[in-house]
């Protein structure tokens, strides 16, 4: 009888015309990026760069030869469109493979509709430490580095040089709950003390009662884990009222797309993944690609960015594994996804970057920068002070909390 | 209470803020009884059309942009403040010639026409100006910060609170104190007596929509430098804005003043004291007096209460 059940499941599921078609349809994505809301600006900054790896791909004559086809629609920075959109995408589009996100929120919703249909989805861009512990997935993989990576670079040398009282400044979702866990776990563990987490609502836009509390408790450091529109009018107004020196700032990490257009509300010390001054090969000719993907495209931004480089890598990395599987089964993709070891040389990062097969996240290289003092040009906005090994701040709680399901409760799928 | 006082003070501005925010908001509601969604989207054009003319590129013939460009930052910037809202005021014309057909008619209608304007200026935005943000630069003397009590304070946050009281009272005087303002009011509680007595109501109800499309776009360039320039920052002041004509009550111009200066103390008390609560409170306060008092603070009474 389950037999019966499993083979009119099959039959009847949003994949009943790819087995058919395999060889001969072309391999549809959906991109589930944000294009308005909190994360608009850098949903759209991962779309170019997903699209720019498709094209490139779809140049060299596709994926084992099929052409790769995409849809995209706005998921608009919200969990709910997040899983209308994935819903649609799956059982109406046949898209086997979702890749995008900012919201950790969205990603979280994205990856239990995904779960559900076996389909893989590449969490591009959110940065949520729960993203790979206990909202990981067997399906899913995380290709930013996390809150925990970025705090992890961060806190110690902080604790050191500058004190031991910090604030926590909390974007109240779940990359602002699960970074601020690792901060206060980290401090804590390092003899410091958290004097208040203060906790701000999504689409906050004035913090000046924030900024006051924190001159009344005189903190040593602000450690903020705020996101997208929000984190931007957070820095401004800590420039506007010249806070950025002291107490000290520390932002796990500093989106491209929210710097770009308001450089001067740079503060203290943020992370990033990649920048496109980091004198490493290939990262010059990579720009010089990106600016012709994006010709005549007014709202894209000059340069690449973190974000426009972990939505590109994620996609290119997709399309090398299923070449690898020589298939496009689900399963066998994730597997040749698991365990990867990338070379730094080839992802224009200084160390090598691999894939924990208990977590599913990219572990690659931390940089830490501050606001540029002497730029080379308009573009040149940060100053990259040092960078981590992967192995170093890497999120060694994750695994814990982290349940994959066995890969025979994964639904079996083609793309 | 000294903890305390720096947040009371700060909410008080927060208030002023948003109620010069809901102005204009409030006027064509009250006057014109329609709603207008698109009061975010002009508020956003006006912060970018001031951007505009205050970046090294203003939209004029080449002798005249040299000219401007000559001007002292701060008087660009004070004529910015007059030239923007006037060059809204004119999509505000085009937006309600459209409106027009949807007078008189369910209310759906009016709603419907101006969130699609809405939707079609923040696309436009994005088109002619881009996704990334901007900074609208302002003059020095109102830029930086001041140490007060052992406090930073920002000086443009005094400023743009000063600007907003003074906006709220030429609003009034206007409203209450001129013969414009009798007529408009007027209009809006007896159209059919204002047209009998000669007085052209198409043209009374243009004055009042694009009046109310220049003191958003006008909001737009005093907020801009607080929370920054993007395509989408008009939806960051039209929810606000509609929360308050509500707790004021519709169509009151105290309410709608009282009523942002209660949403401005909530936000700033509960984001110091309790910060996860800080946009929820104004929901609150909402729910609070609506159940109370369904017709918000200083509301007409409705003809079902009578």
């Amino acid at each position: 009888m389950t037999a019966v059940l499993a083979g009119v499941a099959g039959f009847y599921g949003p994949w009943k015309h790819n087995r058919a078609y395999a060889q001969s349809k072309p391999i549809k994505l959906g991109l589930t990026n944000d294009a308005s809301g909190q994360f608009g600006n850098s949903g759209r900054d991962e779309h170019r760069a997903i699209r720019m790896a498709i094209d490139e791909q779809n140049a060299k004559g596709g994926v084992l030869g099929r052409k790769v086809e995409w849809v995209t629609a706005d998921t608009e920075s919200q969990p709910a469109v997040g899983t209308r959109v994935a819903e649609r995408f799956i059982t109406r589009e046949d898209c086997a493979i979702l890749i995008g996100a900012l919201s950790s929120g969205v990603a979280n919703a994205i990856t239990q509709v995904a779960s559900k249909y076996g389909a893989i989805y590449l969490n591009s861009n959110s940065s949520a430490p729960s993203e790979a512990a206990e909202n990981c997935a067997r399906i899913k993989f995380v290709w930013d580095g996390n809150g925990t990576n970025f705090i992890r670079a961060a806190v110690r040398n902080a604790m050191q040089s500058i004190g031991k009282n910090w604030v926590l400044l909390t974007n109240d979702y779940v990359y602002g709950h699960s970074t601020a866990a690792s901060t206060k776990a980290l401090v804590e563990a390092g003899g410091g003390r958290i004097m208040e987490n203060m906790l701000v609502p999504q689409n906050t836009r004035d913090f000046t009662a924030y900024l006051l509390k924190i001159q009344q408790l005189k903190p040593d450091v602000v450690s903020t884990a705020m996101g997208g529109d929000d984190n931007k009018a957070l820095r401004e107004q800590v420039v506007q009222l010249k806070l950025g020196e002291k107490p000290a700032w520390i932002e796990p990490q500093a989106d491209w797309p929210d710097v770009w257009g308001a450089p001067q509300s740079l503060s203290g010390v943020f992370g990033t993944t990649w920048y496109h001054k980091l004198k490493l090969p290939g990262v010059a000719e990579f720009v010089k690609r990106w600016q012709a993907a994006i010709k005549g495209d007014p709202g894209a931004v000059p340069v690449p960015g973190n974000v426009s480089y972990n939505g590109y890598m994620a996609t290119r990395e997709l399309f090398r594994a299923m070449e690898r599987a020589g298939s496009t089964n689900n399963i066998r993709i994730i597997k040749a996804l698991e365990n990867l070891k990338m070379p730094a040389a080839d992802r224009m990062q200084h160390f090598d970057a691999y894939i924990n097969p208990l977590t599913h996240q990219v572990n690659q290289t931390i940089y830490l920068a501050r606001r540029n003092p002497k730029p080379a040009d308009n573009t040149d906005h940060f100053d990259i002070l040092s960078w981590t090994q992967p192995q170093v701040v890497e999120d060694d709680a994750a695994p814990g909390k982290c349940k994959l399901v066995p890969y025979e409760q994964v639904r079996t799928v083609d793309a | 209470m000294l903890n305390l006082l720096p947040h009371l003070v700060n909410g008080l501005m927060l208030g002023l803020l948003f109620a010069l925010i809901a102005l204009g908001f409030t006027l064509i509601v009250g006057l014109m009884e329609q709603i207008n969604l698109a009061h975010g989207s002009l508020f956003a054009l006006g912060a970018y059309v001031a951007l505009q003319f205050l970046g090294p590129r203003p939209p004029l013939p080449p002798e005249l942009a040299a000219q401007w460009l000559d001007l002292a930052p701060g008087w660009r910037y004070g004529l910015a403040l007059i030239i923007a809202p006037c060059a809204v005021g004119i999509l505000g014309i085009a937006v309600e010639l459209c409106m027009r057909r949807t007078y008189g008619k369910d209310p759906l209608y009016g709603l419907l026409l101006t969130f699609g304007a809405a939707m079609v200026i923040e696309e436009g935005i994005r088109l002619v100006w881009g996704t990334r943000d901007h900074v609208l630069p302002v003059p020095a003397a109102v830029s930086g910060a001041f140490l007060f009590h052992d406090l930073i304070w920002s000086t443009y946050r005094f400023y743009a609170a000063g600007i907003a009281l003074a906006v709220i009272a030429l609003v009034w005087l206007l409203i209450e104190k001129t013969p414009y303002g009798a007529i408009i009011k007027a209009g809006a509680h007896d159209s059919e007596m204002v047209r009998a007595l000669g007085i052209n109501l198409s043209r009374l109800r243009l004055g009042v929509f694009v009046f109310g499309t220049m003191l958003a776009a006008f909001a737009g360039i005093i907020l801009a430098p607080v929370w920054g320039i993007r395509p989408h920052m008009g939806v960051d002041a039209v929810i606000p804005a509609f929360l308050i004509i509500v707790l004021g009550g519709v169509g009151s111009f105290w309410g709608a003043v009282v009523a942002a200066l209660l949403v401005g103390l909530a936000i700033g008390l509960t984001g110091a004291y309790a910060s996860e609560w800080s946009l929820l409170s104004i929901y609150i306060l909402l729910v609070a007096v609506v159940s109370v008092r369904a017709r918000g603070l200083f509301g007409k009474k409705s003809m079902l209460e009578a």
